[in-house]
């Protein structure tokens, strides 16, 4: 056994669930010290959290032995569900290994039902039960004939379906049970959705009860969903550990009703966690942080679990900056201790394809690698952001986000000179706020003004409104346009008062063609919300509606008001996407999805990378800067005894693979044997390519996953590998034909009266930036020295024969993931 | 990554519930990519299920009065010159150039009410995707086909050969040369396309097999690169296909699976001839597609899709199917009885069909114009009950006047026979939304 399953066992046997004794136990119900349940079939779950003698906090809700004093008032199940069964006061104590606590339960009404409302209860049976899902009766055209709204977002319209539609035939008031909504409900009248809910569950009997009480909607005056609430908010918990949730709905009038059960959970990270249907959260062997989702009525709530590995850190290697400051302490945190630095091989090679896009060449390696100057990595990233190489590989990345697409030939003016223009404003480093206004706010042509080209695809003030959403705020509000977000606060009005903004976007086309002129209308910025049908203001996120006055262009207002210090998304979202370019994990993941539910895995760090980028003027080569001489940037990939597991924590720099341009480029590189795209100077790399129109010509790209700059989303790149990936690189005629080339690098090397030892490190050396270790050098010069038979048998001159080593050797090399990754 | 709701019912493909991979140590990582189900598999010893699908595209639009639907009632500027036969099904008449498939009606199914298609547009998306092309909303990165769906959610059936094969070679018309996009699927789904860089990475390139095989043993010695240096899986993901893509290129089954040369010649005959060059700017009245198709799924492909012929007659409509319908007719035939004779008829779906039908009056250059109304299609193999014509059209074939059939309905079918469950199955498109795979469609209680 390994260190590291030793001392995963052993963590994971400690928490061997209730083998940790409390030093002392608490109940607690609602967050008040006393519980009151009313109504027959009231429920309340409880949480037990046991203090350990270390001060840690368990969940001991399902360890622990429940009795209740006096009998006959309240019943506790083993799970800590608590139900009233007469009126009176009793005290519930909860025990375990002789310490024991006690919580004071008072019941009202129990001999009789509360009335019943129709959207406070029971349409979230439905939500639970999967009934107004997009896929079954949720759906925009409803299922069967039934329809009902979208996660039950307007409860108005599923009462009229229900009660009154279809003839009144769904619910049967004086046999309840033989109402079509509960026989096709338990599948007992066959249902092509099959059993959703069992005729012994309290959600049959509330729906029963429902009906045989008339299917009352409730009066307007009743109590709504205020908000949901999640006990315990956060925790600090064991690996393999458990933790029994409370959601708690808080209405308008001021009550409270445990809808734990009736609650949905999602964790955001499938690999660490999970949750049950009643509410208990469950860890995997995965260390780091987890939110569990909640979501309840259209509201969300968040329970989120920190996970330390808990060891013992000997060392950590020194903060060189902000970065390091944040990282580390949450290492501290977690218990996990972080990989060893890197050598200078690894960084120079590394910190290249990062900013540049491109392997060190040869030269740049061996004068690195033999520089004696300490300031040497800080020279090189600086070297690295001033290189043209730097403006060409972003230009190329936000060229596709900000969807530079050729759809015909006669586009090409505009996409060489939107992407030129990106081009020369990373190379100036343009602060990004300036980008970013330029683009939004553009009139012209794109012969006038490049920075219009984004409104070449992105037509529609919709398109317009998601695109920047997504892009520069990272939120995600395509959801919004037919129904409330179900995962955030987003609705309807959100959306379409953000659309307000690009309302006074007038286009008319221009004699060349190229592009259509973008111009402001005058008049004032409305929109209409499809679903209210009123005119609506524009308005930003969270801050609410802006006067506009009717001869001012509102895009000017909006990136103003991206770029006011105060904005919570628009560094955050840039610093975020940057972050995940350079470490391969946004610290919100996915990099364009940021939202309460979807919390970041160090919160300190990204409000840390997005202060100091608003200091800094929005200058985006500073940051790339701050991030790449970080420590954590420069630590190694190889984890140690204790970081295998880690996915969240940057305690190792992630490998993560090639893009397509930069694996062709190195390829060629490698190889020698520049590329050649139709229409451009050959030897033009594909990371300067100016638009997605060479992928089309290029199986390479294609296959590899070049994206095709239909998306704002940076997930249209493909990073999943195929066969079809693998084929081409094993065997692919180009690849064989640049390997073979009387041009390239086996037939020179071939050549080449150097020792093969000198050569063979020369071909590690631009392939990995490092030199071969012994048993490499061994392997390839056994290679190099066989014997070769020619096609016909007979044996092959030395020249040739030489020359099919040094081929194969550069083919082994190109498949090899030393070189398939940045690592 | 791949979503599936509700603990119950969530279904890949071939029955494998979520909780089946989750149970399979730490797989699902950042969500379940296509190579981490490969692996998920083999370490579950998952049963492969052996359910295939051929889609044949009739690229232009077919005319479907002169093919399933024959108008007799209606005049002669409307019905034609083409007279029907009958079948061997009672009750049942087609096309008298379409003699094969009269013969075999006991194991095919006419639709002859197919609706769907929105703006009349010539595509094969409709087709390959059951979602109009225009006029609905598109998902950021588009509708993945049928093949790259089965290719995300479908088991494979042996290492050597991929899931999604699409024999169409490109045409003029780019969307009559799509074998189906993978959409936001992306790349990763898209079909394996046995022609030009794809088909020649197929056989070894300029070296033999005993050179391959020494550079498999140095590559075996040079990658070394510790597999935990990726976070992600995604370093052994590649291992996986280099090991299928060795499996591909030294067992040549793939590539024998393609070679028709291996197949008994009255087979060939029996599939006849056709024309391997592209017809105008569609597709080649290819019969050998429908061989190789047959050879495919019975090497493991679990989807082949073929594009045949340019149907869009606008002139000489009736002397244009003469070069059309009889090759059709023959590979269709030859295809669905040789699935009958290899006892594949249970396990390999068929459907062959065109993007919309054709006006009813004949214009003045004898041709057919566009009919998004209503057209038709034929579906055959799949278990699913045949020798039955379903739907109507009116007196003019005008427009369907029982059991109007969307194009989503069949993929709905499809998809529910595959063991896909269509109601908690949800694919994300490139804005995070979870999408379903069909629009609220039912499968056809006609076919199962």
């Amino acid at each position: 056994m390994t260190r590291t399953t030793i001392f995963l066992a052993s963590v994971l046997a400690l928490h061997g669930a209730i083998a940790e004794k409390p030093a002392a136990l608490q109940i607690e119900a609602t967050g008040a010290p006393e519980l009151t349940l009313r109504g027959k079939d009231a429920k309340q779950q409880v949480i037990v959290t046991g203090k350990l003698s270390d001060g840690a906090l368990r969940d001991f809700t399902h360890g622990v032995k429940y009795s209740v004093a006096p009998d006959g008032i309240v019943t506790v199940d083993a799970g800590g569900i608590v139900s009233a069964v007469a009126d009176g006061a009793a005290v519930i104590t909860a025990e375990a290994d002789g310490v024991k606590a006690t919580f004071p339960v008072k019941i009202e009404g129990a001999g009789t039902h509360q009335p019943i409302n129709f959207a406070n209860q029971i349409v979230p049976v439905f939500t639970k039960a999967g009934c107004n899902s997009g896929g079954c009766h949720g759906k925009a055209g409803g299922q069967n004939g039934f329809r009902l709204s979208l996660l039950g977002f307007e409860p108005d319209e599923d009462y009229e379906h229900i009660v009154k539609e279809a003839r009144g035939r769904r619910v049967f008031p004086a046999a309840p049970e033989n109402s079509l909504l509960l026989t096709k409900g338990i599948n007992f009248t066959p249902h092509g959705g099959g059993k959703r809910m069992d005729a012994k569950s309290d959600d049959y009997a509330l729906l029963v009860r429902w009906i045989s009480q008339g299917m009352p909607y409730g009066n307007a005056a009743d109590p709504k969903v205020e908000r949901i609430e999640v006990l315990p908010k956060a925790r600090t918990m064991v690996l393999g550990g458990s933790q029994q949730l409370v959601v708690l709905a808080r209405y308008t009038d001021g009550s409270v009703q445990d809808v734990t059960r009736s609650a949905l959970y999602e964790a955001n990270e499938k690999s660490m966690a999970e949750a049950d249907e009643s509410g208990r959260v469950k860890l995997f062997d995965q260390p780091g942080d987890v939110a569990i989702m909640v979501r309840y009525q259209g509201k969300v709530g968040t329970f989120r679990a920190t996970v330390p590995l808990g060891a013992q850190i000997a060392s950590m290697p020194p903060a060189r900056n902000y970065i390091d400051e944040q990282v580390f302490a949450k290492l501290k945190a977690m218990g996990m201790p972080p990989s060893e630095p890197c050598d200078d091989a690894t960084f120079i090679r590394r910190v290249s394809l990062d900013i540049a896009g491109r392997l060190p060449t040869l030269d740049e390696t061996n004068r690195f690698l033999a520089d004696k100057d300490a300031a040497k990595r800080e020279r090189l990233i600086d070297a690295l952001l001033e290189s043209p190489e730097y403006a060409d590989y972003f230009a190329n990345k936000w060229s596709a986000l900000l969807r530079n697409k050729r759809v015909e030939a006669k586009d090409a003016p505009a996409t060489f000179a939107f992407h030129g223009w990106l081009r020369d404003s990373l190379r100036e480093n343009k602060p990004y706020n300036e980008i970013v206004r330029e683009v939004i706010a553009a009139s012209g042509s794109v012969e006038e003004n490049p920075a219009s080209g984004w409104y070449r695809q992105v037509k529609e003030p919709q398109q317009q409104l998601e695109d920047s959403a997504q892009l520069f705020l990272g939120v995600r509000m395509q959801c919004a346009q037919c129904h409330h977000h179900p995962f955030e606060k987003w609705s309807q009005n959100d959306y379409y008062s953000f659309s307000a903004f690009f309302s006074q976007v007038g286009r008319k086309p221009t004699a060349s063609k190229v592009s259509d002129t973008i111009f402001h209308r005058r008049g004032t910025a409305s929109a209409v919300n499809k679903k209210t049908k009123q005119p609506v203001k524009p308005a930003a996120l969270i801050t609410g509606p802006m006067e506009i006055p009717p001869d001012d262009d509102p895009r000017i207002a909006l990136a103003e008001w991206m770029s006011n210090r105060a904005n919570p998304f628009f560094a955050r979202t840039l610093v975020n996407r940057y972050w995940k370019h350079f470490f391969n994990r946004g610290i919100v993941e996915p990099e364009d999805d940021m939202r309460e539910t979807n919390p970041p895995s160090n919160p300190e760090l990204l409000n840390a990378l997005a202060e100091r980028f608003i200091e800094s003027g929005y200058d985006l080569k500073a940051l790339i800067r701050d991030m790449t001489r970080s420590q954590t940037y420069q630590l190694s990939a190889v984890p140690n005894n204790y970081n295998k597991a880690d996915r969240q924590n940057y305690s190792r720099y992630y490998a993560k693979r090639l893009p397509a341009e930069v694996l062709f480029d190195s390829l060629n590189e490698v190889t020698r044997t520049p590329g050649n795209f139709g229409g451009l100077p050959a030897g033009t790399l594909a990371i300067s390519l100016p638009d997605n129109s060479f992928n089309a010509g290029s199986y390479f790209l294609t296959v590899f996953g070049r994206p095709d700059s239909s998306s704002a989303c940076e997930c249209e790149r493909t990073q999943e590998a195929s066969l079809a990936q693998a084929l081409h690189l094993l065997n692919a005629k180009d690849i064989q034909e640049k390997l073979a080339s009387a041009n390239g690098s086996a037939a020179k090397l071939a050549a080449d009266p150097r020792p093969e030892e000198e050569k063979i490190r020369e071909i590690y050396l631009t392939a990995y930036s490092r030199v071969p270790d012994e048993s490499e050098l061994a392997l390839a010069k056994a290679h190099i020295a066989k014997a070769r038979n020619g096609t016909d048998g007979k044996p092959m001159d030395p020249v040739s024969a030489k020359r099919q080593g040094y081929e194969d050797i550069v083919w082994a090399i190109l498949n090899t993931k030393e070189f398939l990754f940045n690592h | 990554m791949l979503t599936i709701k509700g603990q119950k019912t969530g279904r890949f493909c071939d029955g494998v519930t979520r909780r089946d991979f989750l149970k399979i140590g730490g797989l699902a990582m950042g969500g379940l990519n296509m190579s981490q189900i490969l692996r998920a598999e083999s370490a579950s010893g998952i049963r492969k299920s052996p359910k295939s699908v051929i889609m044949i595209y009739m690229a232009g639009a077919p005319p479907h009065q002169d093919i399933f639907d024959l108008k007799m009632d209606a005049p002669l500027e409307i019905r034609g010159p083409f007279k029907p036969i009958g079948t061997n099904v009672a009750g049942i008449q087609i096309s008298e150039h379409m003699p094969y498939c009269a013969k075999i009606m006991d194991k095919l199914v006419p639709i002859r009410s197919m609706v769907g298609s929105l703006s009349g547009d010539h595509d094969s998306h409709i087709c390959y995707t059951g979602r109009s092309a225009r006029g609905v909303p598109i998902p950021p990165g588009g509708w993945p086909s049928i093949g790259s769906v089965m290719t995300k959610l479908c088991a494979a059936n042996g290492r050597d050969i991929p899931k999604f094969v699409g024999l169409a070679p490109n045409a003029g018309h780019p969307p009559y040369g799509s074998p189906g996009h993978p959409g936001f699927l992306g790349a990763s789904c898209a079909a394996f396309r046995p022609k030009g860089s794809g088909m020649g990475d197929l056989t070894l390139n300029g070296v033999t097999s005993d050179r391959f095989s020494d550079r498999r043993a140095l590559l075996a010695g040079f990658d070394k690169l510790r597999r935990d240096a990726d976070h992600s899986g995604l370093m052994s993901a590649l291992d996986v296909f280099d090991q299928q893509a060795f499996d591909v290129l030294t067992s040549s089954k793939l590539v024998d699976a393609l070679d028709i040369s291996k197949e008994d010649p009255k087979t060939r005959e029996r599939y006849g001839k056709g024309d391997p060059k592209n017809y105008g700017d569609g597709a080649p009245r290819n019969n050998e597609h429908f061989l190789v198709a047959r050879r495919l799924v019975e090497a493991g492909a679990r989807c082949v899709t073929m594009n045949f012929g340019r149907w869009d007659f606008h002139s000489n409509n009736h002397s244009e199917l003469l070069t059309h319908l009889p090759l059709f007719d023959q590979g269709l035939s030859a295809l669905v009885e040789d699935l009958h004779q290899r006892g594949m008829d249970k396990d390999v779906a068929v459907v062959a069909w065109g993007e919309f039908g054709r006006t009813p009056t004949i214009n003045k250059d004898a041709g057919r114009d566009h009919w998004p109304n209503v057209g038709c299609s034929v579906v055959a193999g799949g278990g699913f009950k045949t020798g039955q014509v379903i739907g109507a059209t009116d007196r003019l074939g005008g427009e369907a006047t029982e059991r109007p059939v969307h194009f989503g309905e069949v993929f709905a079918t499809l998809y529910h026979w595959l063991g896909i469950d269509l109601n908690n199955t949800t694919l994300p498109d490139l804005s995070g939304r979870p999408q379903y795979l069909v629009d609220g469609w039912q499968p056809m209680k006609e076919l199962i």
